[in-house]
């Protein structure tokens, strides 16, 4: 009979021989994280460390957070503003445990998140020049922006049909649709939603599906905001996708988003009309609309101004040729003292129709003189009164 | 008074007898013609201009 040992003694063993080896040792590890269970209120959180190899699992071992390296991963998403959630990638620091009952795992002391933004930026930096590059229709890079097709379309001159793209009863949608409902103007939108879920592994997929939708009755609507609460939980990585962000550039109708980040721009705000918060994007649209509202009202004040400097021009010009007319008419000039001396009814204006002898008319406002000329004489003053 | 007549017309019709009016050279008895038809042009293109300021107001009003 074969000489056996109790299954804990064999645990014991292997305590042992990994205590031996390892015990008192951290290692840094960078490994993808996966079935991530976090427990806010115990504060632990239990994950698995794999490592893969075209597509293959090369390497797989479980991993805890306890409670006193719980707030490793909340500052994991203050700093990196993205949920620590299945399929990233870290580098931590860890120590190897071995516990009789469970087995092997790594209990996880810190995340270098130093490691995660760089890995970050260098993705992203990719994902931006592939765009670039594949696409140089709908998106080109010049002076230290991003000219695309939908952020250089111009926008209608009023906005008022407006494609909403957000979560169901989330805190985006609702700040959107409450700032435009409380606009002092009194401007009515009619707002459409295509609601989907906005963060997560597939978010950027479900994001597109619902632009597609928008595209397919593109007439029925003037822009399209795309938004998302703010808070320090957010995911950035749908609005990091090349297809989504490809999808947003050669989009035809002008896009906002309003994703809530406050520190960092991601690739779809590049490419689209970016505000940072669900309330920018709507007030930016009222705003928009007021500008429209103020050309017109400017533009009516001047053409009433105008009307009424035509019609006061018109009358001065006419009142200063009634004076002119009034001046030259010959009753006007009896009026001042001044004579007119007719023969047989007719004006003379030329002495010489005047002979001697002659019977003539002066006429004066009230009263005709008639009288027979005795001599004529040159005037030696000349005309000269 | 030719009622198809504008006031742009009329106005310009006034100021042609202003100046033959102010001529030096005009005969008297032209001048009390030209007086006459000066002040009905005169008439004419005041009533017109009041009916376009009228007509504006209410246009405005609408």
């Amino acid at each position: 009979m074969a000489q056996s040992i109790t299954l804990s003694e064999l645990t014991y063993e292997i305590a042992g021989a990994i205590e031996d080896r390892m015990g008192g040792h951290s290692y840094w590890i960078t490994a993808e994280v996966c079935d991530v269970k976090k427990y806010a209120s115990t504060r632990r959180c239990y994950l698995k460390f794999i490592e893969r190899e075209n597509n293959n699992t090369v390497a797989e071992m479980r991993g805890v957070f306890w409670s006193n390296s719980y707030s490793q991963i909340e500052n994991f998403e203050n700093k990196t503003n993205q949920v620590f959630a299945d399929g990233i990638k870290i580098t931590c620091n860890v120590v190897v445990r071995f516990h009789p009952k469970y087995g092997l795992n790594v209990d996880v002391f810190q995340i270098d998140v130093a490691f995660t933004l760089g890995t970050r930026e260098l993705e992203r930096q990719q994902t931006l020049e592939r765009l670039v590059a594949l696409n140089p229709e709908i998106i080109r890079f010049g002076d230290g922006r991003y000219r695309t097709f939908n952020n250089t379309m111009p926008l209608p001159s009023v906005i008022q049909k407006i494609a909403l793209v957000t979560a169901p009863n989330s805190d985006g949608q609702r700040d959107f649709k409450q700032e435009l409902e409380k606009n002092k103007y009194g401007y009515a939108f009619s707002v459409t939603e295509f609601l989907t879920q906005i963060q997560g592994d597939n978010a950027h997929k479900l994001i597109s599906e619902q632009l597609i939708l928008v595209a397919q009755q593109q007439e029925k609507f003037d822009a399209v905001a795309i938004v998302r609460g703010g808070g320090s939980q957010t995911d950035f990585r749908p609005f990091e996708d090349y297809d989504l962000a490809r999808l947003v550039a050669g989009f035809p109708i002008p896009i906002f988003t309003g994703v809530g980040h406050d520190r960092n721009t991601n690739i779809v705000d590049l490419m689209a009309r970016e505000q940072k918060t669900p309330t920018k994007v709507a007030a930016l649209i009222i705003d928009h609309n007021f500008e429209f509202e103020n050309k017109i009202i400017t533009l009516k004040d001047y053409f009433f101004e105008r009307i009424a400097r035509l019609l006061t021009s018109a009358k001065d010009d006419l009142q200063s040729i009634k004076r002119l007319v009034k001046m030259a008419s010959p009753d006007a000039v009896l009026k001042k003292g001044f004579a007119m001396i007719t023969i047989n009814g007719k004006i003379i204006t030329d002495p010489a129709a005047i002979n001697e002898n002659a019977e003539i008319q002066t006429r004066l406002r009230n009263e005709i003189i008639t009288s027979t000329v005795t001599k004529k004489t040159k005037n030696e003053q000349g005309p000269e009164l | 008074m030719n009622k198809a007549l504008n006031y742009n017309d009329a106005f310009a019709a006034l100021e042609k007898l202003v100046a033959e009016i102010e001529d030096d050279d005009i005969q008297l008895d032209e001048l009390a013609g030209k007086v006459v038809q000066a002040n009905e042009l005169i008439k004419y293109c005041d009533e017109k201009l009041r009916g376009i300021e009228a007509d504006i107001k209410e246009k405005i009003k609408e």
